[in-house]
């Protein structure tokens, strides 16, 4: 008998004769916590899907052990049942459902076919309160809670369903940071009482901090397993990359040149909640060839204010936009790419990409005039241009006509990427252009910033990375609770800076 | 692995799929018609064949348009409603007040196109999902028409009407428009192969290149040769083709036709990439008017008369085919050629089961029956669940 809670030995699964994983293995003793890494693409969520039993027992090759006996199970009803519970990055949660009535989904309590709410939603307070968490409603709908709320209230249907083994993917991707605290912190107290956890994260602070060993996997292959101790944040780095990532961000020289836009007095109002303010009179000026970084928390209005001068913004707004010292108007995302303005948006699934479209089509969507006479379109001028772009940013895919959804995630963005760069913007807004997105497509992308900050685009970048912020940015703009907190040139500027101005504890800085 | 590798070549060729399956069902009612004292079969014959294809065209003109309306994501209720109205208009027009042609027709068109815009506007500007309005756009429309006509038939329309229904072209036309066709099919082959080599990209083997374009060439001197051996190509069947064309070119080749799946593959998307995404679902409603318009013109014409009941239930025909098709649910995905040999499917169905005296009833089980066969093995061929 192994003291081993989980073995996955040589698991190897392809799809359409591609090799997807290749003879990898993970172990996971009770009561540790695995950090789980690799770039976009690596197997990660393939070896996870292979363990849940999304890809049932005989799809795949190998062997997995789970409290020293073989599981061979064929639907995730059999694997949750055995205590392995996932959570994904993307929250599976029924909005308008209640609390109580999430974490029972599938397992409802009920006397004689009719629901017992009573004891639903007692039992539903009691795993919250193991949980440490004594301010969710759990006759309330899912839908009042924040992101870091409902991923708390996934943890607690896990535990109700007796797990012993929890699989947490990207689980703080869209958290607030104190979110994030609170549930690093949970996680800790689960695996004192005996919980064993696999947590995979791009964020390899959370992953040192969290993790008792560390496996690393590469293009399908196992890289190594390693105690935390005998790692550090860049080793780990360097084992994903397969090479020495000495500097993360390749700084280049550009020359910054006149105000090319300014906004004045920005304000936005909540959609669904019309009395609230989310941007409270925001005015900055951006130049020529700059790169602007706006910082915050998670919440702080951010994106509001960046599709506010796109003309994406849905709910009310008010304030005004100078282009080059003339004032613009700007109705509709339509009107923002005439004037020069392009955006990258926050969530890229939901209004990046056209999923079932090609790579190519995706990428020359806005500027389709550009190769047409009369509507027609000249198709091969069209993918002429597309092959062109696919080889400068380096797109993996085996085909342009290949449907976008198809490619891993920082291929996806470079490509939402090309779209934007494409009509030749003066400015460029991203709005968290590297979430989601591995090591390599991260630098490559850094490289695009700078490429264009040459050619003198504006660019306009909110991250919530700080490292980020700081590591590109010629100047950087703090915003906290909708308000402007801080407009600093990025020099021996610091995290805490920036951090403590978000928070509003300083004002004057720097 | 031959299993998978047939199954992946069907879902890349959904086209080939269906025209197999039209083949089934054409050897089933050939076989179930044949006539052992004469030697052939009712349902084999050019003149069941014209009559087939009359019967599809009115049903196609209208999945043509659906199409576009599906793959933006919308649906449209009204059109067989809409039909009857421009049809009895058209009518009207005609029977009544005399109008000359042209004049009908142009007005019926602008008509139709004035009313789609109507549906589309609602839908695209004011927010009103397009099953309500066009829900809504059923109820007033066919209540339209039973005021305009009193609830009687209009009749009896002009011969030159007539002629857009029921008419043939002489033979040496449909031999002339046959050859247009197929040189200028010709013509954009090596244009395409030109171009394609211009920016160095690959090009198929000239052999596969040309047993293609001779594989084409056949198909249409066969359908050409069988029309006019009974009384040439059937007015209705050309405009169809016309109509066929130019959907098809508009999908495939402009940009109009990229934004309309664009779309229907994320709107919000769409949006952000500086597309006037109203604007396009607008006029995709505004085609369909117009192609409503094209139908109540043929469906008038054909039955000689103006009749309150047109079109009952035409759009559920043309919603049918664009899903028989392999149009998804979701937008996004379809062809106006699959729409089309839905169409034929369903109108191949109709006229067999006629011919072999089926009831009435029966006729529309089965057809309910194979439209849901038919999608899942759509489903079950592309591998993934539609929802």
């Amino acid at each position: 008998m192994s003291d081993f809670l989980l073995e996955m030995k040589n698991i190897s699964k392809s799809f359409s004769g591609v090799k997807a994983l290749d003879r990898i293995h993970l172990e996971v003793r009770r009561g540790e916590c695995v950090g789980l890494c690799g770039e976009n693409g690596a197997g990660k969520s393939t070896l996870m899907k292979v363990l849940s039993a999304v890809y049932p027992y005989g799809s795949w090759e190998g062997e997995i052990l789970w409290e020293g006996r073989e599981l061979k199970a064929s639907s995730i009803r059999e694997t949750e049942k055995a205590g392995i519970a996932i959570i994904h990055q993307e929250l599976m949660m029924v909005p308008h459902l209640s609390v109580a009535e999430n974490i029972f989904l599938g397992s409802e309590i009920s006397n004689h076919g009719f629901l017992d709410y009573d004891a639903m939603n007692a039992r539903a307070q009691e795993l919250l309160a193991k949980l440490n968490v004594h301010d969710i409603n759990p006759a309330l709908p899912v839908l009042n809670y924040s992101g870091g709320k409902q991923q708390l209230i996934e943890i607690a249907k896990a535990l109700n369903k007796n797990a012993k083994l929890l699989i947490l993917d990207e689980p703080t991707s869209a958290l607030t940071a104190t979110e994030i605290r609170t549930l690093l912190d949970l996680i800790k107290g689960l695996k004192a009482e005996g919980l064993a956890c696999v947590y995979i994260s791009h964020k390899l602070e959370e992953v040192a901090e969290i993790s008792d060993t560390v496996t690393v996997i590469r293009d399908g292959t196992h890289i190594g397993t390693r105690p935390i101790g005998e790692l550090t944040t860049a080793g780990i780095v360097t084992m994903m990359v397969g090479r020495e990532m000495k500097n993360l961000y390749p700084k280049e020289d550009h020359d910054i040149g006149e105000v090319v836009l300014e906004a004045r007095n920005i304000s936005c109002w909540d959609v669904t909640n019309p009395e609230r303010k989310v941007v409270d009179d925001v005015s900055f000026k951006i130049r020529k060839g700059e790169i602007l970084g706006i910082a915050g928390l998670v919440g702080a209005g951010r994106t509001e204010l960046v599709s506010t001068l796109f003309g994406a913004y849905h709910g009310t707004h008010k304030g005004s936009a100078y282009l080059e010292g003339k004032e613009i108007t700007i109705r509709s995302p339509r009107d923002a790419v005439k004037a020069g303005i392009c955006m990258v948006p926050e969530d890229r699934k939901r209004s990046g990409i056209l999923p079932i479209i090609g790579v190519g089509h995706n990428m020359t969507i806005s500027v389709l005039n550009r190769f047409a006479a009369f509507g027609l379109i000249d198709e091969h001028e069209e993918l002429a241009q597309i092959q062109g772009e696919i080889l400068r940013l380096k797109i993996k895919t085996a085909d342009p006509m290949l449907p976008i959804a198809s490619l891993s995630g920082g291929n996806q963005q470079k490509a939402v990427l090309s779209k934007m760069m494409l009509p030749d913007p003066r400015i460029l807004i991203l709005d968290e252009p590297t979430r989601g997105v591995d090591v390599g497509a991260k630098y490559e992308i850094y490289k695009l910033i700078f490429a264009l900050a040459k050619a003198g685009v504006a660019v306009l970048m909110v991250s919530s990375e700080l490292t980020e912020v700081l590591g590109i940015s010629d100047r950087v703009l703090v915003i906290g609770e909708g308000r402007l907190r801080g407009d600093f040139v990025n020099d021996n500027l610091t995290q805490e800076h920036v951090l403590a101005a978000a928070l509003g504890q300083t004002t004057q800085m720097a | 692995m031959a299993n998978i590798n047939l199954r992946k070549f069907l879902s890349e060729n959904k086209i080939v799929a269906l025209l197999i399956v039209v083949c089934l069902i054409w050897a089933l009612f050939g076989y179930l018609t044949f006539n052992t004292d004469t030697g052939v079969s009712g349902f084999l014959t050019a003149r069941n064949f014209s009559n087939l294809l009359r019967q599809m065209a009115i049903t196609g003109i209208l999945a043509a348009a659906m199409v576009f309306v599906i793959v933006a994501g919308e649906i449209d209720l009204s059109v067989g409603s809409l039909l009857g109205l421009l049809g009895g208009i058209a009518a009207i027009l005609d029977a009544v007040y005399g109008w000359p042609l042209a004049g009908t027709i142009s007005f019926v068109l602008l008509a139709g196109a004035a009313l789609g815009l109507m549906n589309g506007w609602l839908t695209a500007y004011l927010g009103i999902p397009s099953f309500i309005v066009t829900l809504g756009g059923q109820l007033a429309f066919r209540g339209s028409v039973l005021g305009l006509t009193g609830g009687i038939t209009i009749a009896p329309v002009s011969p030159s009407l007539r002629y857009i229904g029921q008419g043939y072209l002489p033979g040496w036309l449909g031999n002339g428009c046959a050859i247009a066709l197929f040189v200028l099919l010709l013509f954009m082959a090596f244009r395409t192969r030109r171009k394609r080599l211009q920016h160095s990209l690959r090009v198929p083997t000239p052999v596969m290149e040309a047993t293609r374009l001779v594989g084409i060439g056949i198909l249409i001197l066969g359908f050409v040769l069988v029309l006019n051996s009974y009384q040439g190509i059937p007015v209705p069947v050309l405009v169809l083709l016309f109509v066929l064309g130019i959907f098809t070119i508009i999908a495939k080749g402009t940009v109009f036709g990229r934004y309309i799946y664009a779309v229907g593959s994320n709107a919000e998307a769409t949006r952000l990439s500086g597309v006037n995404v109203n604007l396009v679902k607008m006029v995709v409603f505004g085609l369909m008017g117009v192609m409503a318009a094209l139908a109540g013109l043929t469906t008038t014409a054909r039955l000689a008369a103006g009749t309150p009941s047109a079109g009952f239930g035409g759009e559920l025909d043309a919603i049918a085919s664009c899903f028989i098709g392999g149009t998804s649910m979701r937008g996004g995905v379809g062809s106006v050629i699959g729409a089309l040999v839905g169409a034929l499917i369903m109108a191949s169905l109709d006229n067999g089961m006629s011919m072999l005296g089926v009831d009435t009833f029966w006729q529309q089980i089965i057809k309910g029956i194979i439209l849901v066969i038919a999608v899942y093995l759509d489903i079950i061929s592309s591998g993934v669940k539609r929802l």
